[in-house]
């Protein structure tokens, strides 16, 4: 890693002697390359893949005059084999939280142009030298919300451990990821002193609930399709996809008390032909008010401060960035599951096993 | 010394090459597209120079328990998928035009909607508030709704009927083939019709059963998708620990040695499987 | 009567592959049913066998009706067309099948396997399988499965279509040879009026699912109760003309004589190729006429000449050679052409 690192290095160092004399690329001296006739933008599909087209890629469309086309899923491994064997077919991909900090030191990530993406206005949060961070997403309770009335319903995860109060079959991410964090916050920790997680301690916690959790939900459309059909009462659940089951009247309800912030951010795969015209998409999707119209949707908000004021009032409450829900959640530690990803999810597949 | 006939057994033999020189571009392609991967795939799992993956692979607890359960599970789809499929391949084998358009489009209406959308649809089907469970209350045939899903039972019925065509086809088509005057000649020689079918059809129709049971083995072994779902997190398939490795922890040097694992796992009972059928055809 | 079929009717939806068969067949007899492909000839054996169940009528076995008996229940050995041995089946279990059904002991089965191989002149063959075996061996094992369990009929369909034409001819006389040392009354199918001939004691010719006439082959041959008979068994003249007063006006040759009692009007008269005598020979025939060769085939023992008459219309004739006779004519030549009165034949008109 370190060699490639620095023979890139050396031969930057040496073009750049090269070149002196040189005319300099097109682009650099200020006039955009040549438009290509289509980009690749691939992100998770579905109603997303939906949004994404109307609040942005249709604004690009037009501005640039080149066609955005989508594919999903987001793929880790296919990111690394596109970028190692050369001529990555995807302009922009989705990239995971967890997976942002793995892709920059794989080096598979062509690094963000401040000169054409504004971010000036940007919060920390939202600042990544080789990833645009587009939105924000919480995994969240969500309820039946004719189960639980009238603000009823379990606040937080210790409450959520208590089958006894909040009687019901569970549903829960076949995953550590979020899990572990709950379960420690359950066992009461504070919010502030999870990590670095305490794997015995989060696991004997899980073994309290395991018996009350029907399904370990897999995809993100599991668990909101599972509180629709009362299969479970309560489950875990990206605040998104119970967003939409509220706009559309069915008796699901989310809880955003010890909620797992994440963002979701899109990257640029190195050695992509059409680089230039990713960063200019990020900018398009710096747009504050197409930030709005994509939250209103999905309520996955934008970083960008002036979002929140475009959105409609009765719904910026269900927005994970909002400041009542900021507080009262945290953010998922990515540098944590970076690093111990790998153990801890062969612990969970052990754990998983051991029936009961 | 060459005797006359010396030089006609060369021709032969020449005549032998020239045809398999024939199928030299088959075999490169069969090469490059089968044989390459896999080798690139073993290269991978000792890239660190050690059997440690295989180690890992082989001896640990996890891998070995999900192995020997995915095997499990891919052998009961397959024996349910036999079991289900040859009824139906049979009555296809013999039904009219009319019948054999209907039969088609119902095995090949599935084949329209992709994996997941079908694996949904069991959901909505198979849960504890779903179709099935509320007809057999309403039926006053059970009290409490059955357990049909997010465990084997409901991974067994989701795979199955995915991989139902798989078994139908091959088997329906070696039924075809078999000419329809062998039954009629062992009625004639005083055979009841059921023994008819157990000594003449049945054998006969062996390499389709062999090949349906082969391939919803393999791609049983394969799917990830259905067992996640439908298993509800209980029923893990080393599909999915490959997957896992491959696309969340870039592990890919103990992910090929998993694979490798399994393909050696499936080629010993590909074999297991051909083995079986031909003995049962000339017992 | 061994067999007896009544008023047979089958159809397939618009076609009648049966049109109401009558047919007897008596204990020992070889018949064969003789006619064009397509006439009904296979469907006919499927119903005797037990395959189809007929529209109409009704299918005799010793006088026990066996209409609607399924195949098993009716002790029919049959030889399929495409022989239909069992492919995964060696010889000698193809062979023991119908015992097996039977339930036979073992050591009987293995006598009556090795016995029935003896017969078709196959001993040795029984651990081979019929794809490792020639067209006229698996035809032998095909007959050795529907004789080995004493069937109380044999029946056979076009046994030898697929076989060339030397291996035919010894087949058609071992099956012979088989069927009378074995007494079995037998019901053999062709579309080959030679086999026909060589092999029957009777003959039924089919047409369009009908039987046109049953009878001796030499009957059938001199005297065809229909065109149809005279033309699908031998090469033949038709004749048409016009009868009065005891003689037929014939173009090409005048008038004839006929046999007594010939009513007046149209007349159809067969005349074998055989019959004619051309040249020299013609002088000494009662009925003659003259006309030109257009072909001459040499057979070996016979040639045959295609002769346009003066009168019109066109003849066959055929005629005997001795190795060391010159060609009877040469083409393009104008000839005599006769022949006897009492080699005609009146085909009734229906
Ligand atoms: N199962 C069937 N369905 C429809 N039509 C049939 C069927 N079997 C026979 N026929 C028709 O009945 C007629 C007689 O058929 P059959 O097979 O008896 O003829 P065949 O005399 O045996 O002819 P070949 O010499 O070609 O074997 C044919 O017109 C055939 O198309
Ligand atoms: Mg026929």
């Amino acid at each position: 890693m370190t060699i490639l690192t620095n023979r890139r290095g050396l031969l930057r160092a040496a073009g750049g002697i090269a070149t002196a004399g040189l005319p300099l690329p097109a682009f650099a001296q200020g006039s955009p390359p040549p438009k290509p006739d289509r980009i690749v933008v691939n992100a998770s599909g579905g109603g997303m893949a939906t949004q994404l087209r109307r609040s942005y890629f249709a604004e690009f469309e037009r501005l640039h005059g080149i066609r955005v086309v989508d594919t999903s899923p987001v793929d880790f491994g296919k990111l690394r084999a596109m970028v190692t064997s050369g001529n990555p077919e995807w302009t922009v991909t989705e990239i995971g939280g967890q997976d942002v900090d793995r892709a920059k030191e794989l080096n598979l990530l062509e690094p963000i142009d401040t000169s054409i993406v504004d971010l000036s206005r940007y919060p920390a949060a939202g600042r990544n030298s080789h990833a645009f961070i587009g939105s924000a997403y919480s995994t969240v309770l969500g309820f039946r919300s004719d189960v639980f009335r009238d603000g009823s319903h379990p606040k937080g995860w210790a409450e959520f451990w208590d089958v006894r109060r909040f009687p019901g079959a569970r549903s829960l991410r076949n995953h550590p990821v979020d899990n572990l964090e709950f379960a420690l916050l359950a066992d009461g920790v504070p919010m502030d002193q999870i990590y670095p997680i305490d794997m015995d301690r989060a696991f004997r916690k899980l073994d309290e609930i395991r018996p009350h959790i029907s399904v370990w939900w897999s995809t993100g459309a599991q668990p909101a399709q599972m509180l629709v059909d009362r299969e479970v009462v309560l489950a875990t659940g990206w605040n998104g996809r119970f967003f939409e089951l509220a706009r559309r009247n069915a008796p699901v309800g989310s809880e955003f008390m010890q909620g797992s912030l994440k963002s979701s951010a899109y990257g640029i795969p190195r050695g992509t032909r059409q680089a230039y015209w990713g960063q200019q998409l990020f900018q398009v999707m710096t747009n504050p008010r197409l930030q709005a119209m994509y939250a209103t949707e999905l309520s996955y908000a934008g970083l960008h401060p002036d979002t929140a004021s475009f959105v409609a009032e009765d719904i910026r409450p269900l927005l994970p960035t909002a400041p009542v829900n900021l507080e009262r959640q945290f953010w998922l530690n990515v540098g944590w599951w970076t690093e111990n990803g790998a153990r801890a999810q062969e612990r969970w597949n052990r754990w998983m096993l051991q029936r009961g | 010394m060459s005797s006359p006939g010396d030089s006609r057994r060369t021709t032969a033999r020449r005549r032998e090459t020239a045809l398999f020189l024939l199928a030299v571009p088959a075999l490169l392609l069969l090469g490059i597209i089968f044989a390459w991967p896999v080798l690139r795939l073993l290269a991978m799992s000792v890239e660190d120079g050690t059997l440690a993956n295989f180690e890992k692979a082989t001896l640990d607890e996890l891998y070995l328990y999900v192995l020997f359960d995915s095997v499990k599970i891919a052998a009961m789809v397959m024996a349910i998928c036999l079991l289900v499929a040859y009824p139906v391949a049979f009555w296809l084998s013999r039904a009219g035009r009319w019948g054999v358009a209907l039969g088609m489009f119902a095995l090949l209406l599935p084949f329209w909607t992709s994996v997941l959308v079908r694996t949904y649809a069991w959901l909505v089907l198979l849960g504890r508030n779903g179709v099935v469970n509320r007809w057999l209350r309403d039926a006053g045939l059970i009290d409490a709704p059955l357990p049909l899903l997010h465990n084997t039972s409901g991974v067994l019925i989701g795979m199955v009927h995915v991989l139902l065509p798989y078994m139908v086809f091959p088997i329906y088509a070696s039924l075809l083939r078999i000419d329809p005057d062998l039954s009629r000649a062992a009625e004639g020689l005083g055979a009841p019709a059921w023994r008819s079918f157990l000594r003449v059809t049945f054998p006969l129709s062996l390499p389709g059963v062999s090949a349906g049971c082969a391939l919803v083995f393999v791609l049983s072994l394969g799917f990830f998708i259905t067992p996640a779902l439908l298993g509800g997190g209980r029923v893990i398939m080393v599909s999915m620990l490959i997957e896992q490795q491959v696309r969340e922890f870039l592990d890919w040097p103990f992910a090929a040695a998993l694979s490798t694992v399994l393909l050696v796992a499936t080629l010993a009972i590909y074999a297991l499987i051909g083995r079986i059928t031909r003995g049962a055809r000339h017992a | 009567m061994e067999l007896s079929v009544k008023g047979i009717v089958r159809r397939f939806g618009p076609v009648t592959a049966l049109g109401g068969v009558d047919l007897d067949v008596a204990e020992g007899e070889f018949l064969t049913i003789l006619g064009p492909s397509g006439s009904g000839k296979t469907t006919l054996l499927k119903t005797v066998a037990g395959f189809e169940i007929p529209d109409e009528g009704r299918v005799l076995l010793g006088g026990e009706d066996v209409t609607l008996a399924p195949p098993r229940r009716r002790d029919v050995g049959m030889v399929f067309q495409n022989y239909a041995l069992f492919p995964h089946m060696s010889v000698a279990q193809n062979v023991a099948f119908p015992l097996e059904m039977r339930r036979r002991p073992r050591d009987e089965v293995k006598r009556r396997v090795i016995e029935a191989l003896r017969l078709v002149e196959l001993e040795g063959y029984g651990d081979r399988l019929p794809r490792q075996l020639s067209g006229g061996q698996q035809q032998r094992v095909a007959l050795a499965r529907a004789v080995v369990f004493g069937p109380r009929l044999l029946l056979l369909d076009e046994p030898f279509g697929a076989l060339d034409r030397k291996l035919r001819e010894s087949l058609q006389l071992e099956v012979r040879r088989l069927q009378r040392q074995l007494r079995l009354t037998t019901l053999f199918i062709t579309h080959d009026q030679e086999e026909a001939l060589i092999m029957s004691d009777r003959i039924a010719v089919m047409d369009k699912g009908r039987i046109e006439q049953v009878g001796a082959p030499g009957d059938l041959y001199a005297h065809p109760a229909t065109r149809f008979v005279a033309d699908f068994l031998g090469e033949s003249n038709l004749l048409d003309g016009s009868a009065s007063a005891g003689h037929a006006a014939i173009p090409g040759f005048g008038a004839v004589p006929l046999p007594a009692g010939q009513p007046d009007g149209g007349v159809t008269l067969l005349l074998r190729p055989e019959a004619l005598r051309i040249a020299a020979d013609a002088a000494a025939m009662p009925c003659r006429g003259q006309g030109k060769v257009l072909e001459t085939v040499f057979l070996g023992q016979s040639a045959k000449l295609r002769m346009a008459l003066d009168g019109g219309g066109e003849v066959l004739a055929r005629l005997p050679l001795r190795p060391s006779d010159p060609p009877p004519a040469r083409e393009g030549e104008t000839v005599a052409v006769g022949f006897a009165p009492e080699d005609l034949h009146v085909v009734p008109r229906g």
